[in-house]
């Protein structure tokens, strides 16, 4: 009998032991896993930055996160999609400036059952986070046509687009929305006086498309420029700089990549923020969050009312001024509450 | 040092460089390049009287100014043997970026010049070492170090700028007798390295070995030496080009040199430079690179978008290639 006892309690803490050893090496409950394909675009700061944020906030909250790149490329984000989906993550943030990618990586994401945070560019079946860059656009346009009106009284002789097809829709958003929003303060200027030239989103490649642009023009003494981002509409103004016109040139940029510091072109006269690389707050708060707490909200996957909306922030460059670089943002964005945006702390109120 | 080349008797001259080194053959293809040039500029004179003005000058000779002299570097490769550099883009923006850098830091223009000029010369020497150590393909080298440079760049920066308020930068936007600044040191360039090429000893060497490598070594040319030297000087012009680079453009991100490969090529090419090596004129770059910058000015004049210059510059391109064999065929013969 004793011996029966003495076998049972030791058969008792053995599986007690076994119990404890496997709850010790299984540790706690699997934590939740984010993947975020970033855009991988070589044209800005804030696209690595974007991952570097959700990276942060990620591990603040104790899940594990995995980053991939995309690239630029809609054949790597396909194979970035399979990469996620094999590592079973529970949610993926996706900025892919290569749309038409998109419905391939919604329709595997889906099968998989992965919900997809998308950033600006909207997809059917993934929660829209992001700017509305039409708005955004039609803002910088006005601001600039304020300008316009106070120093030519909207006597303009040319208005330069720098265009970036690459971006696609968001392109068409941004840079046709400034158009728009010019055309709001200053109706009067002749359809033959807008003037597009491809700029890649990018100075190198806008300066030479715009110097060209110029020189077929020599009499315009009047130039407003627009474009897709920061980049190539400070093309134009370089290009305006090489041929000696730079007095006759304002232009006004978006995303605000190239306004902030203390090596800003004079001739750049403001831009849009977007806080781009902060949009992970937007998307953790309002989407990512809930999931993770087993509550996921109602999928929102349309810009006109979207899951998160990103505010616009035209500002001038006087203004900019005070405005930190990408770097200084994000290190004030992960020093501030939960919660708290880059447009609470950085865009001028007035 | 005496070595065997210099008692040997000279290269052929007609398989050389320089003005009179490439009559009749340079000659055909001055003649060429000069005639499309003046057609181009005809026509659109006649299309746009106001082509022919000084905001044209200056936008074709800013264009000119960063091709030609990657030209010049890239000819050196060429009539050597080594085909192509396919890594001048990554050196083109790491010059670049390092002016950057050392300028936004206070140090001295001068100081930087240099250090732009040398950086580039390391990148060639580091080019060569690989081909000439690991006895490899030039052109399939300088396509993996243009990947490995690009990538390493944008693991350290994302974008570079030199200060816009500085005279460096002033100097890359203002104008000396009417035309660019950087538009000099380009003319001086390719008219130095044209004169020096035929009339060298390195230059020599560098023809012949990019003429019969064999031949070159028989008569005691090394080719290890002669492969360092050209790579490094290449490299050094193309240090030159990010100086200027830099000076010139506003924010620029790692992978932007690429957008130089296909005019800069095409120039080489159409200025009769032999890809397979030991021929060419490096005076003949100045043409063939006008009319390369000439043309995306001109089309935009003719209406044409600026999406268009990239199929012009790629047609122009097949037809030098075109030229450049059925001339190689022609001398074969």
């Amino acid at each position: 009998m004793t011996t029966i006892r003495r076998r049972s309690i030791a058969t008792m803490a053995t599986i007690a032991l076994a119990l404890a050893a496997s709850v010790a090496l299984s540790g706690p409950a699997q934590a939740f896993k984010l993947g975020m394909a970033v855009g991988g675009d070589t044209c800005c700061d804030w696209m690595k930055a974007q991952g570097d944020v959700a990276q942060a906030l990620a591990k603040q909250r104790g899940w594990d996160f995995v980053e991939l790149s995309n690239n630029a490329d809609p054949a790597v984000a396909t194979k970035n999609a399979d990469i996620f989906i094999q590592d079973k993550v529970d949610a993926v943030i996706e900025f892919n400036g290569r749309a038409e990618v998109n419905p391939v990586l919604a329709a595997k994401f889906g099968a998989a059952h992965i919900p997809v945070v998308t950033y600006d560019i909207a997809q059917k079946g993934f929660y829209f986070v992001g700017i509305d860059n039409l708005a955004a656009g039609i803002a910088g346009g006005e601001a600039l046509g304020k300008i316009a009106k106070d120093k030519w009284n909207c006597d303009v002789d040319l208005v330069l687009s720098s265009e970036g097809a690459g971006a696609g829709i968001v392109n068409t958003w941004r840079t046709g929305g400034m158009r728009t929003g010019l055309q709001h303060i200053c109706p009067d200027i002749p359809q033959d006086k807008y003037i597009s030239f491809e700029g890649n989103g990018q100075a190198v490649v806008a300066l030479p498309a715009a110097r060209d642009v110029l020189a077929a023009h020599p009499d315009a003494k009047k130039i407003l420029v627009v474009g897709l981002n920061d980049g190539g509409v400070l093309g134009a103004v370089q290009a305006a700089e090489q041929l000696g016109r730079a007095d006759d040139i304002i232009a006004w940029g978006q995303d605000g990549s190239f306004i902030t510091g203390n090596n800003v072109d004079p001739h750049l006269a403001g831009s849009v923020f977007y806080f781009l690389e902060g949009y992970a707050v937007y998307a953790l708060r309002d989407v990512i969050d809930p999931i993770a707490a087993g509550k996921p909200p109602a999928v929102k996957d349309d810009a006109g009312d979207p899951a998160s909306r990103v505010k616009p922030c035209p500002v001038s460059a006087e203004a900019a001024q005070k405005i930190p670089d990408t770097a200084g943002r994000v290190a004030a964005l992960l020093a501030a509450p939960a919660g708290t945006t880059e447009f609470d702390l950085f865009c001028p109120k007035s | 040092m005496t070595d065997a080349a210099s008692t040997a008797p000279s290269p052929d001259v007609s398989r050389m460089g320089g003005w009179r080194a490439n009559l009749p053959a340079g000659g055909g293809t001055a003649a060429i390049v000069a005639g499309a040039w003046l057609v181009l500029i005809a026509a659109s004179g006649i299309h746009r009287p106001d082509f022919l003005s000084h905001q044209t000058v200056l936008a074709v000779s800013f264009t000119m100014a960063i091709v030609g002299i990657l030209a010049v570097a890239q000819a050196l490769i060429g009539m050597s043997g080594a085909i192509l550099d396919l890594s001048q883009p990554t050196a083109l923006v790491l010059s670049g970026s390092v002016v950057a850098w050392l300028l936004e830091r206070g140090v001295p223009v001068p100081v930087v010049v240099v250090a732009g000029i040398l950086v580039g010369a390391a990148w060639g020497l580091a080019n060569a070492s690989i081909i000439v150590f690991g006895k490899l393909n030039p052109i399939i080298v300088t396509l993996a170090t243009n990947f490995i440079g690009t990538a390493v760049m944008f693991l350290i920066f994302q974008n570079a700028q030199a200060p816009l308020k500085s005279g460096f930068s002033d100097f890359g936007r203002t104008y000396f007798l009417g035309l660019p600044n950087i538009w000099w040191p380009m003319v001086i360039l390719v008219l130095l390295v044209g004169y020096l090429v035929p009339r060298s000893r390195y230059g020599r060497h560098m023809i012949a070995v990019g003429g019969n490598r064999f031949a070159a070594q028989a008569r005691g040319i090394s080719l290890r030496k002669t492969r360092f030297t050209v790579f490094a000087v290449s490299g050094a012009i193309v240090g030159l080009a990010g100086v200027l680079f830099a000076a010139s453009n506003g924010p620029f991100a790692p992978a932007v040199g690429a957008t130089y490969q296909l005019p800069v090529i095409a120039g080489v090419i159409l200025a009769g430079v032999s890809l397979a090596g030991g021929r060419g004129s490096i005076w003949l770059i100045l043409l063939s690179v006008a009319f390369l910058s000439t043309v995306p000015t001109s089309l935009v004049f003719f209406g044409f978008s600026s999406n268009w210059q990239a199929v012009f510059q790629g047609a122009i391109l097949i037809v030098a290639v075109a030229i450049d064999g059925w001339r190689a065929k022609r001398q074969q013969r």
